[in-house]
């Protein structure tokens, strides 16, 4: 399959490059600093929790907590990471030369966002195996644990899909970057206006990313969250196709 | 094998290319001659399949070629000017990659990576970075990734650029061989010698316009086309 060829391609260029690897180390890192100290803060709190009835514990004290923090770290992540896919290859002359070979912008699309998500799936599984090996000793809610992790999941496809577009749009990887950071800040924070003014609900709240990851990060999955998230990497990714394809008419 | 039938495109809002039309037969090398900005790189981007004609129809072996782009995928082998390529992967990943981009399996590919490498004799530069490579050494790939799937429309875009005598009389041959297995090829060029040296057929390219289209015939041809070129080039053809 031709995306898989482009996604295979890709997994290599991200494999010998400095940055994908720079940030994995850097982030992960970090990470794992967060934990240490929310897992000795939870140690350190037992005795309190212990005295309290239906007390939050190990998922919700340290565990959701690291996945909200690689959930703001992607935020600057994924664009870094996205930035280059399309307008890196535009500026370098490789995308005509990717077109040349016949691929749709639709295989050229998938295929580089397949090879990010591969990417991303491995950071959140290598952040994941932090709670996970101290939860299979603990009494972990794995149900809530389920929830988080696809809610952080269903944000970083949300990202790539976004900073592929903003990728698309541009021969310039950091006005990508830029692009895809600001668009993410607007997305998660449209209500601010209307929640300052006291109104709630309404389609302003539902258009926001904050409100669809906090439901799932406190373990409910509802439909709606996650048509959200499927409906925004859609329409970022059929932006992203058709402002390839136009790159045929417009260069 | 190749028609080209009133294709025209405008490009930073001025006509890059005009009603341009001509054929190419199999095992025939077109030589595409024009001074800097007469439309050349244009037109074989059109052709390669990177950029669709504003109007215009493009068919390959009488197929719509503007409407199905797919066709590039395994009849069209293009090697851009400047030959860009992907810095932190090696000669052998790009063919490899490029193998495998227009459908070819994993021992496919490597089978055609072997055999190019060794057409190409790419042997020293196999797991070399492309980033490292010279400008000489980096048209010598692009030249392989255009040819690694062994299109039938071979599109080279000043395929001799920063290639030493050597290497130019080899891709001379190279060109030639493909030919002779019934290969269609454009040379674009603005180096007569280059033309003169490998061409059945050349046509001239001026602001964008098909100014000469004809047959290159020995000692005499040669100079017949340096005299038409130049008129046409300083405008005296006009």
């Amino acid at each position: 399959m031709s995306a898989m060829a482009v996604a295979r391609l890709e997994l290599r260029r991200l494999a010998v490059r400095p940055l994908a690897w720079a940030l994995a180390a850097l982030t992960i890192a970090w990470l794992a600093w967060t934990f240490i100290l929310g897992l000795g803060q939870f140690l350190g709190a037992q005795v309190k929790l212990a005295a309290v009835a239906d007390a939050p514990g190990f998922t919700d004290l340290v565990a959701i907590p690291l996945l909200a923090e690689l959930a703001k770290l992607a935020f600057l992540v994924v664009p870094l990471m996205t930035m280059t896919q399309l307008a890196g290859e535009r500026r370098g002359g490789t995308l005509a030369l990717l077109a040349s070979t016949g691929l749709s912008p639709r295989h050229i699309v998938i295929g580089k966002y397949i090879a990010v998500l591969a990417w991303l799936g491995l950071w959140l599984l290598a952040t994941l195996a932090m709670p996970l090996a101290v939860g299979a000793e603990s009494t972990a809610d794995w149900g809530k644990l389920a929830a988080a992790t696809l809610g952080t999941a269903l944000l970083l496809a949300t990202l790539a899909a976004i900073g592929i577009a903003c990728s698309a749009a541009t021969s310039f990887p950091a006005i990508a970057a830029a692009m895809a950071l600001i668009v993410t800040l607007i997305l998660w924070t449209i209500d601010r206006g209307a929640q300052a003014a006291g109104v709630t609900g309404g389609f302003l709240e539902w258009l926001t990313m904050a409100t669809h990851l906090q439901n799932l990060l406190r373990g409910l999955v509802v439909t709606s969250d996650l048509v959200w998230f499927a409906l925004a990497i859609a329409l970022s990714l059929a932006l992203a196709i058709r402002r390839l394809g136009a790159d045929r008419e417009r260069q | 094998m190749l028609n080209v039938e009133g294709v025209s495109r405008r490009r930073a809002g001025r006509a890059a290319v005009s009603d341009l039309s001509f054929s190419l037969n199999a095992g025939e090398v077109m030589g595409l001659l024009g001074v800097n900005g007469a439309g050349k790189s244009t037109s074989l981007a059109m052709l390669a399949g990177a950029l669709k004609p504003d109007t215009g129809g493009i068919r390959l072996r009488g197929e719509d070629f503007v409407a199905h782009p797919r066709l590039a995928r395994h009849l069209i082998g293009w090697l851009p000017e400047n030959a860009p390529c992907w810095p932190e992967l090696s000669v052998e990943e790009h063919l490899v990659a490029f193998s495998r981009l227009r459908g070819a399996t994993r021992p496919g590919s490597r089978r055609a990576t072997d055999a190019i490498v060794e057409r190409l004799r790419l042997g020293d530069l196999r797991r070399r970075l492309a980033g490292v490579l010279s400008q000489g050494q980096r048209q010598r790939l692009g030249l392989a990734c255009a040819l690694v799937h062994e299109p039938a429309l071979i599109i080279l875009d000043e395929p001799a650029n920063a290639l030493d005598p050597v290497q130019v009389g080899e891709l001379r041959r190279l060109i030639r061989e493909r030919a002779a297995a019934g290969a269609a090829v454009i040379l674009s060029t603005h180096v007569l010698a280059e033309v003169l040296a490998v061409c059945d057929r050349v046509a001239i390219l001026h602001e964008g316009r098909l100014r000469h289209d004809a047959p290159l015939r020995g000692d005499e041809g040669a100079a017949t086309l340096e005299a038409t070129f130049f008129a046409i080039a300083t405008g005296a053809a006009a």
